[in-house]
C-alpha cells in the first residue's frame, strides 16, 4: 500500500477555504490596503490624480485638535460602554438566573433592544430625550423647573449617547453571563454552600472566575463596537451640539472623507483608528484570558 | 473536477472583484435615464412621481426611473454614488460645487438658460451647471401675530433695535422670543448666525466670502465678529433657549406651528408648510432687520437639475432637466409643495397659493425691484460659496456660541482654522 498522493488532500482542503480567503481578502483585507494606500496621499474624489505625501497625514492628524478632541471623546465613550453594560449586565443576568415564566418574559425584555437597528434606537431615544420629549416632562411634573438638556447640555451630550449605547448592549451582555452562568456546575456550588460559604462568598470564588470567559467575550465586543461609534452620533447629535462634543473618530472619519472631500486625510484617521482598536483588543484579551479558568 | 474547481474559483473572484470595482458610469438602459431626488414632508414620494408623469407624457421618447437619495444630505449621497460609479443622469437639489471642477456636470450654454430669470446664478469657473430654477429667501422672520400682539408688539420689526425692543416685551411676557433647532440637521441654529452675516456684511461688501477665498479677509476680522457678536447678544439676553439645540427640522417647524416661539427665522420654504397646516393663530413674515432699517435680503438662486456630463443619454438627460424646470403646470406644484419662488421670466405663483407663501413671495418681488438682494451666507455654493465641510463648522460654531463653549472671538478663530484645513 503506497503513500496517499498529497495533492488531493490540498485541493480537499483548498475547496473548502477558498471562498472564505477570497471574500475575507476582497472585504476586508483589500479595503484595509487600500486605505493605508490613501492615506499616503491628498486623495479629493473632486480632484484627481492624488499625490503621494508620506507621512505627512499622520504628522498632521497629531497636531489637529478636532482629531484628538475626537480620540478624547472616544475614549470616555468607550470606557462607558465597556464598563456599564458589563456590569450592569452581570447583574441583571444574575438575577434572572432562576426558573419560571417571569423571568423568561424578563430576559426577553432585556434582550429586545440587541435585535432593535441602532438607527431605530436612536431615533426613539432622541423623541424620549428632547427638551420637550417624556423624560423631561415627567420630570418636570415631579417639581423639576429646569430639567436637563440631555442632548444640547455641552457637558451632557456625550454621556446620553453613551447612555443609548449602553441601553442597546446591555441585553447582549445579559444573555452571554446567562450562559455563562448556567454553565457553573451546580455541584461545586453545592460543595461551597456545604463547607459554608454564604452567597457572596459562593459568587466570587466559584462563579465569577467560571464567567471569565464572558467576561472576555463582552469586554472585547463591547470595545470594538464602542471604538467604531458612528451611527448613534450620527443620529442623535451630529457629533454636536456644537463642536467636538460627541464627534468620535469614526464620526470624524466620514465627515472629513465624505463632507470635506480629504478622503487621504480620513484614511489616516481610519488607520490610526484601526492600529488603536487592535492594539487595545489584543492587551484585553490577554489579559482577560489569563485569568480564565479551565473545569 | 480540479479544471472546474479552478473555473469556480475564477468566477468567484471575478464576481467579487466586480462588485469592488469603482467607475464604470451610468446603470440606465437603453434610453433610460436615472434620476436623483429625494424626500421630505413637503416633497413626498407622490410629488416626485406626478412630477417625473407629467414631464415624460408630455415627451414620450423619455424614460426615467426614480432615484431617492436615503437622507436629506442628497449631495453626500450623490458623491458616494459617483464614487461607486454610478452617478445619475439626472439629480437635483444636489450642490454642484466639486462635481463641477472635476468635470463631472454638463455646463449649460446660455441658449439653454434663456428662460431662467437668473441665469448667471452660481457661477463654476464661469461655467453655469445647476439650472437656476428657483430663488430662496433665506432667512426672512416668520412671526405669531397672536403672540406679537399679546406682547403689545403693534408693528413687525424693520431695525435691528426693534427687533431687540420686540425680542424684550415677548421675554417679559414669559414667551420665547425666537424658535430655532439644531440637532442633526445643524442649519436652523444658524439661521439667526446667517441672517446676520448675510445683512451686515454681505451687505455692506456682497463678495465677502469671494474675498475670504482669496484671503483677503478673515472670519476673525472686525466686520464678521461684529454680526456674529449681535448673534451672541440675542443668546445673551436669553432670547434663544438654548435646550433648543437638541431638536431637530421637523421637531423645530412643529414648535413654531405649536406657538411655542414667537419667531422664526427659516428659509422661505416654511410658507408651504404654514399654508398647508394652517395653525390656531396667522403667521406674518418680515425680512431680517439690518441695523439701519436699510433693505437687504439674503436670497440664494439655483437649486435645480443638474446633468451628468458623461451620461451615456446626455442628450435626454438635458431635454429632461429643461423640460422638468420649465413646465408650467411642474411649477405651480412646486409652490404649493415647497414654497419656492420659480425663477422662471414671465412667471407668475397660481392665484390660490396660501397668505404665508404671498406674503413672503411680495417682500422678495420688492427686494428684486429694489435691487436689494444679497446672498445667502452659508448657503451659497459657487466660486463664492464656503468650502466644502464648512457648513457644519458653521452650524457648530452657533451652537458653540448659543451653548456657552466659545466666546465669539473663539468661534471666529474655530472658523479660520477649519477653513485652513478645508483648503
Amino acid at each position: 500500500m503506497g503513500r496517499k498522493p498529497i495533492l488531493p488532500r490540498v485541493w480537499h482542503f483548498a475547496s473548502f477555504g477558498a471562498p472564505g480567503v477570497v471574500i475575507y481578502l476582497c472585504f476586508v483585507m483589500a479595503p484595509i490596503l487600500i486605505s493605508f494606500g490613501y492615506s499616503l496621499t491628498n486623495h479629493n474624489p473632486f480632484s484627481p490624480p492624488a499625490e503621494f505625501v508620506g507621512l505627512e497625514n499622520y504628522r498632521l492628524l497629531f497636531q489637529d485638535e478636532q482629531f484628538l478632541t475626537a480620540l478624547r471623546v472616544t475614549t470616555i465613550l468607550t470606557v462607558i460602554v465597556v464598563v456599564v453594560p458589563n456590569v450592569l449586565g452581570l447583574g441583571v443576568a444574575v438575577l434572572l438566573d432562576r426558573k419560571g415564566w417571569l423571568y423568561n418574559a424578563l430576559r426577553s425584555v432585556f434582550f429586545t433592544p440587541v435585535i432593535l437597528s441602532s438607527v431605530v434606537v436612536s431615533i426613539i431615544w432622541t423623541k424620549l430625550l428632547d427638551d420637550r420629549g417624556p423624560v423631561n416632562d415627567a420630570l418636570r411634573a415631579l417639581g423639576v423647573e429646569h430639567p436637563p438638556g440631555w442632548l444640547s447640555d455641552p457637558d451632557l451630550a456625550l454621556y446620553s449617547v453613551a447612555s443609548i449605547v449602553c441601553w442597546q448592549m446591555l441585553g447582549f451582555c445579559v444573555v452571554v453571563y446567562l450562559a455563562g452562568l448556567q454553565g457553573v456546575p451546580a455541584e461545586l456550588l453545592e460543595a461551597a454552600e456545604i463547607d459554608g460559604a454564604g452567597p457572596v462568598r459562593r459568587f466570587r470564588a466559584v462563579t465569577w472566575p467560571l464567567l471569565a470567559p464572558s467576561l472576555t467575550i463582552n469586554t472585547v465586543v463591547l470595545l470594538i463596537s464602542a471604538f467604531k461609534t458612528y451611527d448613534y452620533v450620527k443620529v442623535v447629535t451630529n457629533g454636536g451640539p456644537g463642536s467636538g462634543t460627541t464627534a468620535t473618530i469614526a464620526f470624524d472619519v466620514l465627515a472629513t472623507g465624505l463632507d470635506a472631500n480629504h478622503v487621504g486625510y480620513a484614511s489616516a484617521m481610519a488607520m490610526v483608528m484601526l492600529v488603536i482598536v487592535a492594539t487595545l483588543t489584543t492587551i484585553v484579551l490577554r489579559f482577560l484570558r489569563r485569568r480564565e479558568v479551565d473545569l | 473536477m480540479r479544471r472546474s474547481f479552478a473555473l469556480g474559483a475564477a468566477l468567484l473572484l471575478a464576481a467579487s472583484l466586480t462588485g469592488c470595482t469603482v467607475g464604470g458610469g451610468t446603470d440606465a438602459s437603453g434610453g433610460e435615464i436615472t434620476f436623483l431626488t429625494f424626500e421630505t414632508p413637503n416633497l413626498p414620494p407622490s410629488y416626485w412621481d406626478s412630477a417625473i408623469k407629467r414631464v415624460t407624457d408630455k415627451n414620450p421618447g423619455l424614460s426615467v426611473k426614480k432615484l431617492v437619495a436615503p437622507s436629506t444630505d442628497r449631495t453626500g449621497y450623490a458623491k458616494q454614488l459617483l464614487q461607486s460609479g454610478q452617478f445619475p443622469d439626472v439629480a437635483i437639489a444636489v450642490d454642484s460645487a466639486g462635481f463641477a471642477e472635476s468635470g463631472n456636470l454638463y455646463a449649460w450654454t446660455p441658449e439653454e438658460l434663456k428662460d431662467f430669470q437668473f441665469p448667471g446664478a452660481n457661477p463654476i469657473k464661469g461655467g453655469h451647471h445647476q439650472l437656476p430654477a428657483n430663488t430662496q429667501t433665506i432667512p426672512p422672520i416668520y412671526y405669531n401675530k397672536k403672540l406679537f400682539a399679546d406682547a403689545g408688539i403693534t408693528s413687525a420689526p424693520s431695525t435691528w433695535n426693534e427687533l431687540l425692543a420686540a425680542s424684550e416685551k415677548l421675554k417679559a411676557k414669559g414667551i420665547t422670543p425666537f424658535t430655532i433647532g439644531g440637532g442633526k440637521e445643524g442649519f436652523p441654529s444658524a439661521m439667526l448666525l446667517d441672517g446676520l452675516v448675510s445683512v451686515e456684511v454681505y451687505g455692506k461688501t456682497p463678495d465677502w466670502l469671494s474675498q475670504r477665498r482669496a484671503d483677503k479677509v478673515k472670519f476673525a476680522d472686525p466686520a464678521f465678529q461684529q454680526a456674529f457678536g449681535k448673534f451672541a447678544d440675542l443668546v445673551a439676553k436669553g432670547y434663544l433657549d438654548k435646550t433648543q439645540v437638541s431638536r431637530d427640522y421637523s421637531a423645530t417647524e412643529a414648535a413654531f406651528l405649536n406657538g411655542e416661539g414667537a419667531m422664526y427665522p427659516m428659509g422661505n420654504w416654511f410658507a408651504a408648510s404654514a399654508d398647508a397646516k394652517k395653525p390656531p393663530f396667522e403667521i406674518g413674515v418680515f425680512n431680517f432687520p439690518s441695523e439701519d432699517g436699510k433693505l437687504v435680503v439674503p436670497a440664494y438662486t439655483g437649486g435645480g437639475i443638474v446633468v451628468n456630463a458623461k451620461s451615456r443619454n446626455l442628450d435626454a438627460a438635458r431635454k429632461f432637466a429643461l423640460a422638468f424646470q420649465l413646465d408650467k403646470q411642474q411649477i405651480d406644484a412646486s409652490v404649493k409643495a415647497d414654497g419656492l419662488f420659480p425663477a422662471i421670466k414671465g412667471y407668475t405663483p397660481p392665484a390660490d397659493v396660501g397668505p404665508v407663501f404671498k406674503a413672503g413671495y411680495e417682500l422678495y418681488k420688492e427686494a428684486v425691484a429694489k435691487n436689494a438682494v444679497v446672498n445667502a451666507f452659508s448657503w451659497e455654493t459657487a466660486d463664492d460659496g464656503l468650502l466644502p465641510g464648512m457648513k457644519d463648522k458653521v452650524y457648530q460654531a452657533a451652537q458653540d456660541v448659543i451653548t456657552g463653549r466659545r466666546t465669539v472671538a473663539d468661534a471666529c478663530a474655530f472658523l479660520d482654522t477649519e477653513w485652513a484645513k478645508a483648503r
